[in-house]
């Protein structure tokens, strides 16, 4: 410590004095731990830990316990809730009575909890329920009533605010979806504490008539801690217990029963590995982007190291002075970082809170893993400064002293290492390109990088070179960048990687994205929409919404055999000739797999007009249409159909089959039509109940509003249908958000260093400008050379990163796009035989994107900097 | 005679109040063509400031600086600029090369803001080098120079492009005398091929280079080689 | 400045008649100091007498050339050898000028150096321009050039002196008036 108090006092020194430096250094590394820190901190406090919602589940009680049903002795985890292990039917469960007395003269509240549906103005709505006695002291913190009162009676329920929204009020009749839902009016308006933005009703017991799912009863308990010795009695006794005192303050897990050891999930290592590259992915950034600032630190400070040197210094010395302005800016940064970003997050928390369907827990600071931010921080300002320091402390003494600059020819052995590594990175990248390699090419493409960053140097000495038919400006610019190495090359590098980041991901979600749209097989033709009515019973209900939500809409009825019901399901087996097995899969969007009609339904996809024409003749005798993805052929299909119970899969009656001219129709593998199409005749003949199975849409468009719409009305009927509209391929708006924000990170990045280094070479280049003014440089000279600056770093940067995050791009759009070995068809028996179609790899280059990123971006950029940097060129700087 | 430089009853006043310094005190001053005038004077005798107001980097507190008739001080700063890239050359003592630019890319600079096209302006400028004796030294950075071959290539970039009033501010100051006279032969064949120079110096022996000595003490011309001098020397030391 | 040891200097390079030994001797000293062919005749004659040079006949135009003894060559490399001394300053008349007007009343110093300094400034002026003629010339006499530059630096040094006097003065002056005032005035830093 003695040998840098020293150095840390003009590194403490030296950051005051050259405040522009300094806060950009700052902002750079406080910046990302500042974000990382409010993410923490808000994930921290909206992750309710058990103990953390024990009062929302308990209240004031201090238990929770339940019985269930034939079930006389349990096991339990200290939360039962991760491990209970009962035997079913193994005794007699506690009656009530028994209970009370088993607790002794603890007091008790029943409660019960489920979900339900409940009608509203629209529709129906899911919501949970809660039937307890909301005046008992146990109960009391369960509810917050916000309006009216609390229910004093059976009958009386209150709605927490998000019902309240969908249209419930005090005084209005609770409609409960179910047969024999009791009668219950709304009392108030409380707010539960378990969920917020979703609807919730509360009442006594008996209120809102639901069953409880798995024939458990539970109850609230009060009456002091109850420890885990209790726990245990109550389980020999078949009570499972949900004890604030136990989960505060666990048993050591030689007391917790051996049947329900609760395992700690191992350590998932891939995600471990992917922490891993983030985290040196972003230190590298943060390192590149401060990396500038320090050099350019430890080049002002290179008279005083060389002084330093020349009155008996060490190199260790020298170095120290730059890292100690490393360590104090790092410092700073950090813990300013850190309150700041705990500022920030305690002030987002009502943001937060209003995208949350639950209550978010109390704030919570977690210090030790920012202390790893922190430390982060402080590290990667350390990093930066490495490599300036090194330089420094190995700068040509005399030189320096002489006023020249010091600087030692770069060695050939890091453009070699650069190389090395490129290859490595490369070659990392080339063997991961197979199904399950993509950890293996984000891994290699540190190496890449890491290899780029050592050759930028040498692309901005050949760029210097060829610079010679360059405008002014921009030869100016390139030259000094190339000549400011150790300023330039961080900045540049980190523009670079940034782009890599984006391309590489940029191209491999475009490629998932074209692998989804290439893959996409519309059920329906485009445009058009059904609603399936499960045998009819809703059919008018459907046409009457479709008809008020949907104007324009030509709904028609699509008949055919009921597929399947609550209580049996209906095999449909088609063959021709010797062939049992038409079509390699059947799955119908069309309401049943068995139709029945005149003609073919509509929205039959793949079949053409001719193909309608002929089958409208087979149906029109009797016949029968049957569909194959096997080029299937014959004029005479056998058509089968048994019935199951649904429950057991025992036959129902007898298999009914008929033999039927038929036509034969080709369709797409993955076609989603039915299996075959009867006529009416047929299925009369074969004693088939036909029904509407489905309502087809057509004749208009179906906007997302009205899909909305029809789905909440539909919510409401007995089947609870919904709709589906066929849109076509439509990208899941998570890859267009992802490639938006990755160019919006890409920019925000891109624009940080190309500005830090446009910043500090405007900076470093006063002499330079005062000369160029006293040779007669207009005042908008200083503009053309600060765009300049600007485009050299950005576009360089862009063009390398490019270039380089094309490798792990192409490489992981194999893994990601290549179909788990090869897709089979699913013969008869079951078995698989290989298709021979391989599906993928796709690759699609988002090209409008890395042209954003490498040639609009650049231009963007020096357009802002050109725009806003001082015109005034300084005039005298250098006479005086 | 034709004076190219005309500075008359020029002062200049730098800061405010109570701080403020008069650098120049109603100076009046001209430079012919075919003429090299040297300015002496010890540091602090106003002789820089009168060479930046003769360059156009600065404007007097009053008086008026005329350069090949027009009047600086109506100019704006573009017009000025302008002044200095076609009229004015300036050479000065660490010679301010741009050391991202090759010598003659630095001596085609002026041509180069100017408008000309590269080519040509490169044309010239290695000609301007020649012109100084370092024409195969064109290519070189100025990070691999001596300086007595910065300073000439500062000279041809004063030079380039027929301009007729050169200001050098101790161009010699860091050089030795013999490349030091090796610079002032260059500045003086320039002037006697028809160009107005202003030479500052603090050394007699260079000033001794010029047609006409003016030596100036804080901020008054108080002698004047060749002509009658001034009676003002000890009163404006007292003065003060 | 002995004549003697120029002339046996210059023998030092070959055989010479006395005309021919002043003319070289001009040569290399650009007619700053112009010597009269008479000098240069007793000057060889002593030089004989002291048996450091000796007639070496005549040659075809009847002139008497004179060559270096073996004690003449002994004597050039000696001379050659020894430093100029300083410790006696030649008598210099400025510097006595200036002493005695600052002493005596009724004198104005600062104009008599301004005098001083213009008058050697035109001198110096005019060594430059020898020089420049001579930088022109096309084969550049090292001699004559060291010499001119001799004159050019003890000009130069004059010129420095003047200046430094006439600072002096200044200051001189300045504290003469600033005395009553209880701080020293302090010598501007600028």
């Amino acid at each position: 410590m003695r040998g840098w108090r020293l150095p840390l006092r003009l590194a403490w020194r030296d950051a005051l004095r050259s405040r522009a430096r300094s806060a950009l250094v700052l902002v750079m590394i406080a910046l990302p731990v500042l974000g990382v820190t409010a993410a923490t901190v808000l994930i921290a406090t909206s992750n309710v830990s058990t103990v953390e919602g024990l009062d929302r589940e308990l209240g004031d009680a201090d238990a929770l316990v339940a019985v269930r049903e034939g079930v006389d002795e349990v096991a339990q985890a200290p939360n039962p809730d991760d491990g209970l292990d009962y035997d079913e039917d193994s005794g007699t469960a506690l009656t009530p009575a028994q209970l009370a007395a088993a607790l002794g003269d603890r007091p008790l509240t029943e409660v019960r909890q489920g979900w339900g549906m409940l009608r509203t103005d629209r529709g129906a709505t899911d919501a949970q329920l809660t039937e307890v006695d909301l005046s008992d002291p146990l109960a009391a913190r369960l509810v917050d009533l916000t309006d009216g009162r609390l229910p004093r009676a059976a009958g009386e329920v209150v709605v927490n605010q998000a019902l309240a929204d969908k249209g419930y009020d005090v005084g209005d009749p609770l409609r409960l979806r179910g047969q024999d839902s009791p009668e219950s009016v709304v009392v108030g308006i409380a707010e539960s504490s378990r969920v917020r933005s979703e609807p919730a009703v509360a009442g006594l017991v008996g209120s809102l008539g639901f069953e409880t799912f798995d024939t458990s009863r539970t109850w609230l308990v009060g009456g002091g801690p109850m420890d885990w010795d209790e726990v245990l009695a109550l389980n020999e006794r078949g009570v499972s217990a949900y004890s604030r005192t136990v989960l505060e303050d666990p048993p050591p897990a030689s007391e917790v029963p051996s049947e329900v050891e609760v395992y700690e999930s191992s350590t998932d290592e891939t995600a471990l590995a992917i922490a891993a590259l983030v985290v040196t992915m972003a230190l590298l950034e943060v390192v590149l982007l401060a990396g500038p600032s320090f050099a350019v630190g430890a080049r002002r400070q290179a008279r005083t190291l060389a002084l330093v040197a020349a009155s008996g210094g060490t190199p260790a010395q020298a170095r120290r002075v730059v890292l100690a302005s490393a360590i104090v800016l790092g410092a700073v940064a950090s813990v300013g970082g850190v309150l700041l970003g705990i500022a920030l997050a305690a002030a987002l928390l009502p943001l937060v809170q209003s995208f949350t369907s639950s209550w978010l827990g109390p704030f919570q600071v977690a210090w030790l893993p920012l202390i790893g931010v922190a430390g982060f921080g402080l590290v990667s300002a350390f990093l930066a400064a490495v490599v300036p320091a090194h330089l420094a402390s190995r700068q040509d003494i005399v030189a320096v002293l002489g006023g020249r600059r010091g600087d030692r020819k770069p060695s050939l052995r890091s453009p070699l290492l650069g190389v090395v590594l490129l290859g490595v990175g490369i070659v990392g990248a080339v063997l991961g390109a197979r199904p399950g390699g993509e950890l293996l090419i984000a891994a290699a493409a540190i190496p890449a990088v890491l290899g780029m960053v050592l050759l930028v140097p040498v692309v901005l000495a050949v760029l210097g070179r060829l610079a010679g038919r360059l405008p002014l400006s921009l030869r100016f610019a390139v030259r000094d960048a190339a000549r400011h190495r150790t300023r330039t090359v961080p900045a540049v590098a980190a523009v670079a990687a940034t782009v890599t980041g984006v391309v590489a991901l940029g191209i491999s979600t475009s490629s998932d994205a074209a692998e989804a749209r290439a893959t996409y097989a519309p059920m329906l033709p485009a445009g058009a929409a059904i609603v399936s009515t499960l045998g009819g019973q809703d059919a008018e209900q459907v046409r009457t919404a479709i008809g008020r939500e949907v104007p324009g809409a030509e709904p028609t009825d699509i008949r055919g055999v009921r597929d399947a019901t609550e209580e049996q399901y209906l095999e449909v087996t088609v063959t021709a000739g010797s062939d049992d097995w038409l079509l390699s899969s059947s799955s119908s969007v069309l309401g049943s797999s068995l139709l029945v009609g005149d003609e073919l339904p509509p929205l039959l996809l793949g079949v053409d007009e001719d193909e309608r024409t002929s089958a409208a003749r087979v149906l029109a005798a009797g016949g029968a249409v049957a569909f194959t993805d096997r080029g299937v052929r014959g004029d005479e299909v056998g058509v089968r159909v048994a019935r199951s119970d649904g429950m057991t899969g025992e036959p129902i009656g007898r298999p009914v089959s008929a033999t039927l001219p038929a036509v034969v129709i080709d369709v797409d593998p993955a076609s989603t039509g039915p299996v075959a199409v009867l006529a009416p005749a047929a299925a009369r003949q074969m004693d088939l109940e036909v029904t509407t199975v489905a309502v087809a849409i057509t004749g208009a468009r179906v906007t997302e509003e009205q899909e909305q719409a029809v789905t909440e009305v539909l919510a409401a009927t007995a089947s609870g249908q919904e709709m589906y509209v066929e849109r076509g391929y439509r990208a899941d708006g998570e890859t267009l958000i992802i490639q938006l924000v990755l160019a919006g990170l890409g920019a925000l990045l891109m624009l940080g260093g190309t500005l830090t280094a446009t910043f500090l070479a405007l900076s470093d280049a006063r002499p330079d400008l005062a000369t160029l003014s006293a040779v007669g440089a207009s005042p908008r000279t200083r503009r053309g050379v600060a765009a300049s600056y600007a485009l050299v770093v950005g576009f360089v940067g862009a063009v390398l990163g490019a270039a380089v995050g094309f490798v792990p791009g192409m490489a992981v759009s194999r893994p990601l796009t290549t179909m788990g070995g090869e897709t089979c068809v699913i013969t008869g028996s079951g078995s698989c035989t290989p298709s021979g179609v391989q599906v993928g790899p796709f690759l699609d280059v988002p090209w409008l994107l890395i042209l954003g990123i490498v040639v609009v971006l650049p231009l963007l950029t020096a357009a802002v900097v050109g725009l806003t940097a001082r015109s005034r060129l300084p005039l005298v700087a250098r006479l005086s | 005679m034709s004076a190219v430089l005309t500075l008359d009853r020029v002062s200049r006043v730098h800061g405010e109040g109570a701080s403020a310094v008069e650098a120049l005190k109603s100076v009046t001053f001209t430079a012919a063509a075919g003429e090299l005038v040297a300015v002496m004077g010890p540091s602090g005798s106003g002789k820089s400031t009168l060479l930046t107001l003769a360059g156009g980097l600065d404007s007097p507190t009053s008086g008026t600086v005329t350069v090949e008739g027009a009047d600086l001080g109506s100019l704006g700063l573009k017009d000025r600029a302008r002044m200095r890239r076609t009229a004015i050359g300036y050479v000065f003592q660490d010679f301010n090369l741009i050391p991202a630019l090759t010598a003659a890319e630095n001596v085609a600079l002026p041509l180069e803001l100017d408008g000309q096209r590269p080519r040509a302006a490169r044309a010239a400028a290695r000609l301007a080098l020649d012109e100084v004796g370092i024409g195969h030294l064109a290519d070189r950075f100025p990070d691999d120079m001596s300086g007595g071959q910065a300073q000439r290539v500062a000279i041809a970039r004063a030079v380039v492009g027929e301009r007729r009033l050169i200001l050098a501010d101790e161009p010699t100051g860091a050089l030795d005398t013999e490349t030091g006279e090796d610079i002032l032969q260059l500045l003086r064949a320039r002037c006697d091929a028809g160009a107005a120079g202003v030479l500052v110096t603090h050394e007699a022996r260079h000033a001794a280079w010029a047609d006409r000595v003016v030596f100036l003490r804080d901020g008054v011309v108080v002698d004047e080689s060749g002509s009658a001098p001034v009676d003002a020397l000890l009163d404006a030391g007292q003065g003060r | 400045m002995s004549v003697r040891q120029a002339l046996l200097a210059l023998l030092e390079q070959g055989p010479m008649y006395g005309y021919q030994l002043r003319s070289e001797f001009e040569q290399r000293t650009g007619g700053t100091w112009p010597l009269n062919v008479g000098q240069v005749y007793t000057t060889l004659t002593r030089l004989e007498r002291d048996g450091l040079v000796a007639g070496a006949g005549a040659d075809d135009e009847g002139h008497v050339v004179y060559r270096l003894t073996e004690d003449g060559h002994g004597e050039v490399a000696t001379w050659f050898t020894t430093p100029v001394a300083r410790t006696q300053p030649p008598r210099d008349e400025l510097a006595i000028k200036l002493a005695l007007a600052v002493t005596v009343p009724g004198v104005d110093v600062g104009r008599v150096i301004q005098q001083q300094r213009t008058a050697t400034m035109k001198a110096l002026q005019d060594y430059t321009r020898l020089k420049r003629s001579e930088r022109g010339a096309e084969r550049v006499d090292l001699a004559w050039g060291l010499v001119l530059d001799s004159l050019v630096f003890a000009a130069e040094a004059e010129i420095r002196w003047l200046d430094h006097c006439e600072s002096r003065l200044r200051r001189a002056a300045r504290e003469q008036s600033a005395a009553p005032a209880s701080a020293p005035v302090q010598e501007e830093a600028r």
